[in-house]
């Protein structure tokens, strides 16, 4: 049933959480607003800066393209405006990445939707204010056209074109990153089920905490956890 | 005025000094127009004219220069020798041809920005987040499209059969050495777009590239190349993909209705464009056999004014641009 997430792991920061998908685990902490230094101080807005540190070695290219990655899609979900002159700080550590087999381009897409949950987790353990809900997901088009949503190793091994997306609780696009062999009506298709995919995923709960609608293998993750996130913040009204 | 009765100065900017001082408005303002017009004079879904000149550098293997507007980028290709005893975890037999360049790292992407190419990146900088992502985004868009074939990059050997081998066994072909492409490219000016027309620059130079034969020589063990200009190779690029990049400028901002928002998805942007907008997709647009055109690569980010339609418009546009190059291309 969806993700496994673990909130507030990190004592130091103010907000983190380890989040575990099929394919990749990352721990995330978020800190914000804080002190920002002179050259990065923007006058109307905070800055947002994201740091994403590889399961071994040192960073290179390809996080800072990562990280330029996510920061565009974090600064279209928080609320800037409301802290301005003030720096947004999400480190993001991978702790298991996808298998080395695999090709490059695969791996970075398989990793991005999981980056995304966890800086938004993170972000939302840090009660840093928000504009909307995000979602990404991990599609992966296999064998004959067939599309599969958080896909194994060995099913990425021969697929054909792999796509990350993220969408809000508006149902807007806030990031698609595909790649591979493929043409337009199949991005479309892609495009569909993955709104649907993330709109399950925040989708409503009834009284029992059962699903109302969508009946996608995941189910309300998402939501399930903004809920247990609430009512852990309001036990102690509860406990007097 | 003292006596009151000269009529003050207007307190009317002058274009540039609009532009300077509101980009936003300033470049809504054009957009708002019932003719859409950018301030760069363009149309929404104009792209910049590439012009190309290739085999430029005379100390490189391939060259080129690509410019697109006020963007100039030039590319060198320079082939270096890895021999296949030097790697230390060669990939196993069952390594595809398509993995194998990527495997070896036989090409090395690396664009520099810090050459004083526009006033947001410093001469003599260590390469700055934005030159960093663009090797990366170049380098992987050379794997995932595998515009090279492994077999133009390896250098062969036709191994004798010695007396211990069976008589039936045909001579063994070992690959000795491989070549390595480093693919350098310098951002002389830089107004906007640098992805496309790096990326421009890439294949042409890969294009115009010439490496020379080479051949393992077994008494001195190691690989001669021929100084003959005559004896060179190109390498086979059959299916280019083509980049188009599109930035979209929304109205829309926290403070206001979701509703009030209106956005404008403008094709290639310019340096003034970029600073303006923060969405932006990518679309890599390869043959379009059948009418169906395949797309190799889409990146969109940065916000969330483009939907499925508007995505499904850029690619289309993307397959037009890809039209458009080919010709410019081939031709160059």
């Amino acid at each position: 049933m969806g993700p496994d997430i673990s909130h507030h792991p990190l004592q130091g920061a103010d907000g983190s959480v380890t989040f575990s998908s099929n394919l990749c685990s990352i721990l995330a902490a978020a800190n914000g607003p804080v002190e920002v230094q002179r050259r990065d101080e923007l006058p109307e807005e905070a800055a947002v800066e994201v740091n994403i540190r590889p399961p071994s070695g040192v960073s290179g290219p390809r996080e800072r393209w990562l990280e330029s990655v996510v920061a565009a899609v974090l600064r279209s979900v928080l609320h800037l405006h409301m802290h301005p002159r003030t720096l947004v700080q999400i480190t993001l550590q991978i702790t298991k990445a996808p298998s080395s087999t695999l090709k490059g381009a695969i791996r970075d897409v398989a990793l991005l939707p999981s980056l995304i949950n966890a800086s938004f987790l993170a972000l939302l353990d840090g009660g840093l204010p928000l504009r909307s809900t995000v979602a990404a997901v991990f599609l992966a088009v296999v064998g004959m056209g067939e599309v599969r949503e958080d896909p194994s190793e060995k099913e990425l091994a021969g697929c054909k074109s792999v796509h990350g997306l993220a969408y809000n609780n508006h149902g807007d696009l806030l990031l698609s990153e595909s790649s591979g062999s493929f043409d337009l009506a199949e991005w479309e298709n892609i495009a569909d089920q993955a709104e649907e995919t993330c709109r399950a995923a925040m989708a409503p709960l009834d009284e029992d905490g059962v699903v109302m609608k969508g009946t996608m293998s995941s189910g309300p993750w998402l939501r399930q956890e903004l809920t247990d996130k609430a009512q852990a913040a309001v036990a102690w009204r509860e406990a007097t | 005025m003292a006596n009151g009765t000269a009529k003050p100065p207007g307190l009317a900017f002058s274009r540039e000094t609009f532009a300077k001082l509101t980009p936003g408005p300033f470049l809504q303002a054009h957009l708002q127009q019932p003719e859409p017009i950018r301030p760069n004079g363009r149309s929404l879904d104009a792209f910049r004219t590439p012009t190309i000149h290739t085999g430029s550098l005379s100390h490189s293997n391939g060259s080129a220069v690509v410019r697109l507007g006020d963007t100039a980028i030039v590319c060198g290709v320079r082939a270096e020798i890895l021999l296949a005893s030097d790697i230390p975890h060669p990939p196993g037999e069952d390594t595809s041809e398509d993995d194998l360049v990527e495997r070896l790292g036989l090409l090395v992407p690396n664009v520099e920005l810090s050459t004083g190419c526009s006033p947001g990146h410093l001469p003599g900088n260590p390469p700055s987040t934005v030159a960093q992502a663009l090797s990366y985004r170049i380098l992987s868009l050379l794997h995932t499209s595998n515009l090279i074939n492994a077999d133009d990059l390896r250098i062969l050997y036709t191994e004798p059969a010695s007396e211990d081998d069976l008589p039936d066994e045909g001579s063994k072909v070992v690959t000795k050495a491989f070549w390595a492409l480093y693919i350098d490219v310098l951002c002389i000016a830089l107004d906007g777009n640098p992805f496309d027309a790096a990326w421009a620059a890439v294949i042409s130079a890969l294009k115009s590239t010439q490496l020379p034969k080479a051949w393992w020589d077994p008494d001195r063990e190691m690989i001669l190349c021929s100084p003959l200009a005559t004896e060179t190779h190109g390498l086979r690029l059959d299916d280019i993909p083509v980049a188009s990049t599109f930035a979209v400028f929304s109205t829309g901002s926290a403070l206001k209705q979701r509703s009030e928002a209106e956005s404008w998805v403008l094709a290639d942007p310019d340096g003034f464009e970029e600073d303006v907008c923060s969405e932006t997709v990518t679309a890599v647009a390869r043959s379009d056999d059948g009418g169906v055109g395949s797309i190799t690569r889409l990146e969109k980010s940065g916000g969330g004014a483009i939907g499925k339609a508007a995505m499904g418009r850029c690619v289309h546009m993307a397959q037009q641009r890809w039209r458009e190059w080919q010709g410019v291309l081939h031709g160059g």
